[in-house]
């Protein structure tokens, strides 16, 4: 595998199901870091984050570690955090503010757009010393959708418009929220790690056909879920309770798929129009405020449950938030999950949010804590070679279109979301460098 | 120092207490210890100035409480089985400030807990701080808060309060 050959590579994903090797194989996981890290359009980090000249926070892109900043000029600049002189990471921390960035070895310091500024002892470079080519490498392309930042590391490929085109509605759900029509990811973050590939994660973020079995602690005896959101008063219900099986309304949500991978679930009806609280009502009141009651029910109607947005983005309508997906190493993966502040939203409905996070997705929580266990215990079955193949056939030939977002419709209890998502992989992977 | 006149020896107890309850498993008396309007707090940011305006690994009222115990409790909780194992060790127990108005303690100490489960072992450190409330001859923990050395690493699955 060493080589990446396309044909080799193409074996691996067959209709319905996917080898084993996807997830366990070292060699497949420095080829995804080279052809899809290095490769695909990542989500970097949001402009709240850097919100005046000189902030800064750092990421790593795949193998890259990169620094986002904010220009003097305004714009938000994805710089590598390597040292263009002997390679050192520049940046440490995880964010702070700095006019100008300085490596830690030998003092060479950059300004937030890359470009380096000062060297000691000067006369010590030779004559054909080029300042002007030793700043920091940029990524080549970064685009930007309502304050969302992502970066490619490759030079050419699919346009950032083409890539985000099938699901900025998807970031609008989001961003609408808002009264004021923006977020601020600035509410800290959960940060949690397992011993599993990273697609675990991204295969499980629209997986609903796990949520009775995998989250049965978090459902009480009548098969409903803990409630989750400020002015519900009650969880989803998931299963039935006499009958003990999925319940119907699970049953029947959807999915979707609309190209490069990403897809996303519809939203149960929780609430059935009911969602009330003072909290809640005050919140309603200042969204109707600037945008009109109409648009605000609407706004506030549940349409979407998770989005993917392939391969390391995935974003929260039920309980808000912003996920994103870092592979360390083919058995080793971290993730981070910023909290949503809502500008324009009463504060007790932000920290009501931001409450409610703690208990879904930190590394402490009542749901994730659940999945983390799944994902480590499939990579252990996953060492295997006794058998190769892994299933994802469920409603493998169910699919049908659908007009409205021009994408393609599945239950969310089916399958049809991680075959998209191996199609794209397949798409990076076994086109040579 | 604060709080002369206070009985050291019975509020160092309690502290060993509620953690011995953790190590136990006996998450219901455990929670019983904690006020009507307790709150047992992890943040996820050194120096956390407060649960509403950033991200906490834990921070439970005693509704939340309820649900988290409950959940230890049921049978198909996957990331307790097999369950944790721990073992706090609790030391430098100080008392840092007694409230003038009301008579409830703030009790400083610093907790190590190790956690084996799964053929894998783990240790978590910290320092804590109790809010105490007298209670008869006893206390209700007002806020347990646990600052965590470490509170702003990636962690993998916790499901046992620390």
């Amino acid at each position: 595998m060493r080589n990446g050959h396309a044909e080799e590579i193409s074996k691996l994903i067959e209709p319905g199901r996917v080898h084993r090797r996807v997830y366990s194989d070292p060699d497949l996981f420095e080829l995804e870091m080279e052809r899809i890290f290095g490769r695909a359009w990542l989500f970097v980090g949001h402009v709240s984050q850097v919100p005046n000249p000189g902030d800064y926070v750092t990421t790593d892109l795949g193998r890259a570690p990169v620094i986002m900043a904010r220009h003097r000029d305004g714009s938000v600049q994805v710089l590598l955090n390597r040292c263009s002189h002997r390679g050192a990471k520049v940046v440490n921390e995880r964010r702070g503010h700095a006019p100008r960035l300085t490596c830690c070895y030998h003092g060479w310091s950059f300004d937030t757009d890359g470009r380096l500024l000062t060297v000691p002892v000067p006369e010590g470079c030779g004559e054909g010393f080029d300042k002007d080519a030793l700043g920091l490498a940029c990524a080549p392309r970064v685009g930007e959708y309502r304050g969302f930042i992502f970066a490619s590391l490759a030079v050419k490929g699919q346009s950032f418009e083409d890539h985000i085109g099938p699901v900025k509605d998807n970031i609008d759900d989001l961003v609408d929220r808002a009264p004021d029509g923006a977020l601020a990811l600035d509410a800290g973050m959960h940060r949690y790690a397992f011993n599993g590939n990273w697609k675990l994660q991204v295969e499980n973020v629209l997986d609903s056909y796990h949520v009775p079995f995998g989250h049965a602690s978090t459902v009480n005896k009548d098969g409903v879920q803990f409630a989750r959101r400020e002015g519900d008063r009650k969880g989803a219900t998931v299963v039935e309770a006499e009958r003990k099986q999925t319940a119907a309304s699970w049953k029947d949500r959807k999915s979707f798929i609309a190209g490069n991978g990403h897809g996303w679930t519809s939203n149960t009806a929780l609430d059935e129009g009911k969602r009330s609280s003072p909290v809640f009502d005050e919140y309603k009141k200042a969204l109707a405020e600037k945008v009109g009651a109409a648009r605000a029910d609407e706004i506030l109607t549940p349409r979407l449950h998770n989005s993917l947005i392939y391969p390391n983005l995935s974003i929260m309508g039920l309980n808000i938030h912003v996920r994103v997906i870092k592979p360390i190493a083919v058995d080793r993966t971290e993730v981070n999950i910023y909290p949503i502040r809502l500008i324009g939203a009463p504060d007790a409905m932000n920290a009501a949010n931001i409450r409610l996070l703690n208990v879904t997705h930190s590394a402490a929580s009542f749901v994730q804590t659940d999945d983390l266990e799944s994902f480590a215990r499939a990579q252990k079955g996953l060492r295997s070679t006794m058998t190769d193949w892994v299933d994802i056939s469920r409603g493998l030939g169910a699919e049908e279109p659908d007009r409205e977002r021009n994408a393609t419709r599945g239950l969310a209890t089916h399958e049809m979301v991680v075959r998209a998502q191996y199609k794209a992989w397949l798409g990076y992977m076994a086109e040579a460098a | 120092m604060a709080g002369d006149g206070i009985n050291r020896t019975a509020i160092a107890d309690f502290i060993f207490q509620e953690a011995r309850l953790l190590d136990a498993r006996n998450f219901r008396d455990w929670m019983a210890l904690f006020a009507d309007d307790g709150t047992y707090w992890v943040p996820s940011v050194p120096g956390q100035q407060s649960p509403f305006d950033q991200a906490s690994l834990f921070y439970d009222d005693r509704d939340l409480m309820k649900t988290r115990v409950e959940r230890l409790e049921h049978p198909r909780i996957h990331v307790q089985t097999p369950p944790s194992r721990t073992a706090h060790l609790i030391g430098n127990v100080v008392v840092e400030e007694e409230d003038a108005a009301n008579g409830e303690l703030v009790v400083g100490s610093t907790v190590i807990m190790a956690e084996y489960r799964d053929d894998a072992q783990r240790v978590f450190a910290g320092r804590q701080r109790h809010r105490l409330r007298r209670h008869g001859d006893t206390f209700l923990i007002v806020q347990k808060r646990v600052d965590l050395i470490n509170c702003d690493a990636a962690f993998e699955a916790m499901a046992v309060p620390i």
